[in-house]
């Protein structure tokens, strides 16, 4: 993947490239808001991570500019600033997700990839494949290898999740995020005991469990 | 030159455009009336002149120049309000009661004059009237002139434009007068605001506005500015406080961490830790700082803030059940009884997120410190008063009551609760959401001692229903 990384702090934009490279990815960088404008006139991006104050122009003013002309790139806030807000005004600008600094390399990079996932699979699909599991969206019906599964709503959400990401991994904020829509961190495991629920549900019977576990980093759907 | 500061007031001011608007206006309309009432005294004037040359001329056809002559004499003699004259052809007076006609450049057989007449007073000064004439040549060419004295009707229309004027000048001397007395009125409450606001803008963040109790618009003016500096004084606290809390509360735990690595290092350095396990367990005090940090910020932030930003009106079961849903499973698997009794229909105002996120960290609290095979029941209502309330109650060892006003405080944390993770930051984030919505929060007994567990906690997010 191509990423642009729109970021004052140089060595934190160091750092990124460097981690960001670790994980297959290639980084440019824009140490301003005007630069960043212009990169991604220039080039095709597959995200952009673009924090929110910068230099010269701002990343909510940035990324209007930009959606103005017709960009549709992925665009991942980052900010210090994590009031509702913030994240409120940094979305309707046209951003599609939103990142509070300080912020674990792990979230960071699972965000980028279901970003860029996200726009790859832009047609509508009404049912979603993964090895022998199948979600049937208007059914609203589960079964893998042919065995109907029965999943609680929030299950259904939950796994519908996890199958448009398969592959990659999730966080448990961007779980509690995406499906719960909380913007908390909650202090006690709730949502292992709701993704164990659900692993009991899929895997349980089959030789090879498809919901894993990615340590320090959250779940992962595979085929 | 500078004018005293009460003639520059906005209120003066406006006294004196009214002022103007009303002399303006008031001189219009008199010129209006004078001018047609002195048009009418000259009317009238010279009808009663035509009209007595006319009788004079029937007097000149019937009996000719003597009879006129005589009547002339008679008339001058006996009546004083005409002027008469009678000259011959040259313009020689023959007869009359003046001596020289008053028109100067007679030709033609009419003219009119007007003129002034010079009349003999009592104390021998004589006095100027206003008088109109008209001069003819008779059929046998003599000249003969009559005169009436206008100026008692004019002095009459005089003496009212004089009055008027009078009265115009006393109500601009009135108007202005008032137009102080206002600006001085104005000027006073104005200079209690302005007192304030120098005060304030000294730094005197205590300074308030009187209110005289009038209940007017500068009272209005008065409560808005106390209002408003109330607001400004107790956020400018929150921020200092939260600055001084922020710094207190982030060098304990970056102490820890710092002491941490550094005990680390050493011992790497001597070949007796693994290096790689020592970054992890920095990573992992890094990563509580942090959240630490984020929840002083939110707490902070909350409490800076006074009102709680993005309120709306939403219904707080809708909210408690979809919680509901998400600890469930969490309490089944540490084997607690949970149980949700929601009531519906509920309204509330406020930030549905920070309302959520306050009763997570509650049932965060209740799953932590509840043993298995405890109980754990979410109950939202109306209560009797109106108010709503969001409540949890658990069947673990609770708080005592002299602990329960502490334990709200930041970064408290009962012995009792020592071996449990989290940084005691959970119910004063959810006092904060209370006091943000105007809301407070209670800390009861639970159920009470049951199978040697309990008494257990209640913990209620009391809101203003709307």
């Amino acid at each position: 993947m191509r990423l642009l990384i729109v970021e004052d702090d140089l060595e934190a934009c160091q750092a990124m490239i460097k981690v960001m490279a670790e994980a297959g990815h290639q980084c440019d960088c824009a140490p301003d808001g005007i630069a960043g404008l212009t990169a991604a006139s220039a080039e095709r991006f597959d995200v952009l991570i673009v924090d929110r104050m910068l230099p010269r122009m701002d990343g909510v003013s940035m990324v209007e500019r930009l959606r103005k002309e017709g960009d549709q790139t992925p665009v991942l806030f980052l900010s210090a600033l994590g009031e509702i807000n913030d994240r409120v005004t940094g979305l309707k600008a046209g951003g599609d997700d939103y990142l509070v600094k300080p912020y674990a390399f792990a979230e960071l990079i699972a965000r980028v990839e279901a970003l860029a996932r996200r726009r790859e699979t832009g047609s509508v699909q009404t049912v979603l494949r993964v090895g022998d599991l199948e979600m049937d969206l208007i059914g609203r019906e589960v079964r893998r290898g042919g065995r109907e599964i029965d999943l609680q709503p929030r299950e259904f959400q939950l796994l519908e999740y996890l199958m448009r990401n398969a592959g990659q991994s999730v966080t448990r904020t961007m779980l509690l995020e995406k499906v719960w829509e909380y913007h908390f961190d909650p202090q006690t495991n709730v949502i292992d005991v709701h993704i164990s629920r659900l692993r009991s549900k899929i895997d349980k019977g089959f030789e090879r469990p498809m919901l894993l576990t990615v340590r320090g980093a959250g779940y992962r759907l595979e085929a | 030159m500078r004018l005293p500061r009460i003639f520059r007031t906005t209120p003066f001011r406006l006294t004196l455009v009214f002022l103007a608007l009303f002399a303006g206006a008031a001189s219009a309309f008199l010129a209006y009336i004078y001018l047609a009432t002195a048009g009418e005294v000259t009317r009238r004037a010279d009808a009663r002149v035509s009209r007595e040359m006319g009788s004079l001329e029937a007097v000149y056809r019937q009996s000719g120049a003597n009879g006129l002559n005589q009547a002339i004499i008679e008339r001058g003699s006996a009546d004083q309000s005409f002027l008469y004259l009678l000259m011959d052809k040259t313009g020689a007076p023959i007869s009359g009661t003046i001596g020289r006609s008053p028109v100067a450049h007679f030709d033609g057989d009419r003219d009119w004059a007007s003129f002034d007449l010079a009349i003999r007073q009592a104390g021998g000064t004589t006095a100027s009237r206003p008088a109109r004439g008209l001069e003819e040549r008779l059929a046998g060419g003599e000249l003969i002139f009559v005169g009436a004295d206008v100026g008692e009707a004019e002095s009459y229309v005089v003496r009212i434009l004089r009055a008027v004027w009078g009265a115009g000048a006393l109500v601009i001397v009135l108007g202005l007068a008032g137009g102080v007395a206002v600006s001085r009125d104005v000027n006073r409450s104005i200079s209690g605001l302005t007192g304030v606001i120098d005060a304030v803008r000294r730094g005197d963040m205590g300074a308030r506005a009187r209110v005289r109790g009038a209940r007017d618009e500068y009272d209005d003016l008065a409560l808005g500015l106390n209002d408003m500096l109330e607001r400004l004084e107790r956020s400018i606290g929150g921020l200092r406080h939260a600055g001084d809390a922020i710094a207190h509360d982030l060098r304990s735990p970056l102490t820890r961490l710092r002491a941490r690595l550094e005990a680390a290092m050493i011992e790497a350095e001597a070949g007796r830790a693994d290096p790689k396990a020592a970054l992890r367990h920095a990573l992992e005090d890094a990563d509580g700082v942090l959240r630490t940090f984020t929840a002083v910020l939110a707490i902070a932030r909350l409490e800076a803030a006074g009102d709680a930003p993005g309120q709306v009106l939403f219904d707080p079961g809708i909210l408690a059940r979809d919680m509901a849903e998400l600890y469930q499973p969490l309490c089944e698997d540490k084997n607690l009884d949970f149980e949700a009794e929601i009531s519906s229909g509920l309204r509330v105002r406020g930030n549905a997120e920070f309302i959520a996120q306050a009763l997570a960290n509650i049932l965060d609290n209740a799953v932590k410190y509840t043993p298995a095979g405890g109980a754990v029941v979410l109950r939202v209502r109306r209560r009797a008063s109106g108010d709503i309330e969001i409540a949890v109650t658990d069947t673990g060892p609770g708080v005592p009551p002299a602990d329960r006003a502490r334990v709200v405080e930041r970064f408290v944390r009962l012995d009792s609760s020592r071996n449990e993770p989290g940084a005691g930051l959970g119910l004063s984030l959810v006092a904060a959401v209370a006091r943000a919505h105007r809301g407070h929060l209670e800390l009861d007994e639970g159920p009470g001692e049951v199978d040697g567990s309990g008494p257990g906690l209640r913990v209620a997010l009391v809101l203003r229903g709307s």
